[in-house]
């Protein structure tokens, strides 16, 4: 049939999902009430048509700018840049940061082809009151921010990438700072792998 | 189905699901395989550190035949972390991990095993000024290691061996060099010229040898891009390459290798 066919063919197309996998969410959904898979469609639709990264940050947002961007009671003065929108909901959860963000859409990763063009890097410097990569155009005010945070995974591509943003940033006279590397809250030293307590000790800090 | 220890190094990973990864790994004794490492991507992961560069100790249970391999264990024995602090190091040591997955085999290689191993920890070990020497010897050993390494010492064309202080020509695509008498030079000879000096340092570089580093560096670029992309990709982009020129443009604030 067709119908089932391309609908199977669709789910397997998304991350972890293989054929099987795909052919029984397909029967699972054919066995629902209509109208809870016209949600499911309508849910999908509205966000292929709607979310968009955020033309300030590039966090994916479905109004421009990004609630984050456009919140007056943030800081405006600092700004935490991560790889992917996701990153955000895992700082956004600790309640302890007020300032702004920028989404990357990546890392630096010369194997797979992802160079600094590949990453959303374009709109970071006028928001720091450089000129634009590509245009030259200045948008941003100067002196408004104090402080970038970089918060790329603690991998190599990530520590390339935050080399590369320092690189990039500290010319325009910002504050530029890395998120810590080390030992897990709750965790216990015996269990902790070489690399981690190399870390750990190499960003220790006076007490 | 045997169940085999094997050191190796993470040249690539590619998330895989939620949680898993796919590595692509060089092995000492057996070439360059494909591994699954099912939940790599958890928090408390028993796999620790897989991500490129990294060398270890690999447990597979092995299935001749097939592409991709199921991963058990891998205990960490160097993370190169460092790599990644230095653009020019990170994109050496890309460059060098490119390089295996673009020509390497299943067969057993331990002495590419072991020049990979070498190059990172060198790239890792150099000191800024010296990064860039080290990156450009440990490309060309590495290429000699995978069989490419241009002829230095006799004539391509009459066969005479090649005295130290003589200068050559060097035809990239035939992979050798041209003596004076043979190529005299002109637009009409081929290849490009190759000064004695040049030509001994090429061969210090090709053993892995960085020092003493040449003053300039953009010819000997410009060579191994030529060189790399007609033998060992054959015209293909060879990405980490791209990279590494950009940092090494930005490191230096010039217009880029010398096309000498």
């Amino acid at each position: 049939m067709p119908l089932i066919d391309d609908l199977t063919a669709e789910l397997a197309r998304l991350p972890g999902i293989g054929r099987k996998t795909a052919l029984r969410l397909t029967y699972h959904l054919l066995k629902r009430p209509a109208d809870e898979v016209r949600r499911l469609a309508r849910a999908l639709e509205s966000v292929a048509e709607r979310v968009r990264p955020c033309t300030v940050c590039g966090n994916l947002t479905e109004q421009q700018p990004c609630a984050l961007c456009g919140n007056p009671r943030r800081d405006p003065t600092l700004i935490c840049v991560v790889e992917e929108s996701s990153d955000i909901g895992a700082i956004e959860r600790t309640g302890e940061y007020r300032g702004l963000y920028h989404v990357l859409g990546g890392r630096l990763s010369p194997l797979e082809g992802i160079g600094p063009d590949e990453l959303n890097l374009r709109s970071l410097l006028p928001r720091l009151g450089g000129a634009d990569a590509g245009t030259g155009a200045t948008a941003g005010a100067p002196g408004v921010i104090r402080e970038v945070i970089v918060a790329t995974n603690p991998s190599v591509e990530g520590e390339a990438t935050a080399v590369y943003l320092q690189q990039l940033v500290r010319p325009l006279g910002v504050r530029v700072t890395r998120l810590a590397r080390g030992l897990p809250v709750g965790g216990d030293l015996e269990y902790a792998d070489g690399v981690t307590i190399a870390e750990a000790l190499a960003g220790r800090r006076e007490l | 189905m045997p169940v085999l220890l094997l050191e190796s190094i993470v040249l690539q990973t590619f998330p895989y699901s939620e949680t898993s990864k796919i590595l692509r790994l060089l092995t000492r004794t057996h070439g360059v395989r494909s591994a699954l490492a099912r939940g790599a991507m958890r928090p408390k992961s028993k796999y620790g550190l897989l991500e490129p560069f990294a060398e270890g100790l690999a447990t597979f249970h092995l299935r001749e035949g097939r592409e991709l391999q199921t991963l058990s264990g891998f205990e960490l024995t160097r993370s190169h972390q460092a790599l990644g602090r230095n653009l020019v190091r990170f994109g050496g040591a890309s460059l060098l991990a490119e390089l295996v997955l673009r020509t390497a085999s299943e067969e057993s290689h331990p002495a590419l095993f072991d020049a990979l191993s070498a190059g990172l920890a060198h790239l890792e070990a150099a000191s800024d000024e010296q990064v860039e020497a080290v990156a450009l010897a440990e490309c060309w050993n590495l290429v000699a290691h995978l069989g490419f390494a241009p002829s230095l010492d006799e004539c391509l064309a009459c066969g005479r061996a090649i005295g130290e202080d003589e200068d050559v020509r060097l035809d990239h695509a035939a992979g050798a060099v041209l003596c004076a008498k043979c190529a005299p030079g002109g637009t009409s000879s081929p290849g490009r010229p190759l000064p004695a000096f040049a030509r001994a340092t090429l061969g210090r570089f090709l053993r892995g040898v960085a020092w003493p580093a040449p003053e300039r560096t953009g010819a000997h670029w410009a060579l191994l891009r030529r060189f790399l992309l007609h033998h060992v990709v054959e015209g293909s982009e060879l990405r980490s390459l791209e990279f590494l020129e950009s940092a090494l443009q930005e490191r230096s604030g010039t217009g880029g290798p010398d096309d000498a």
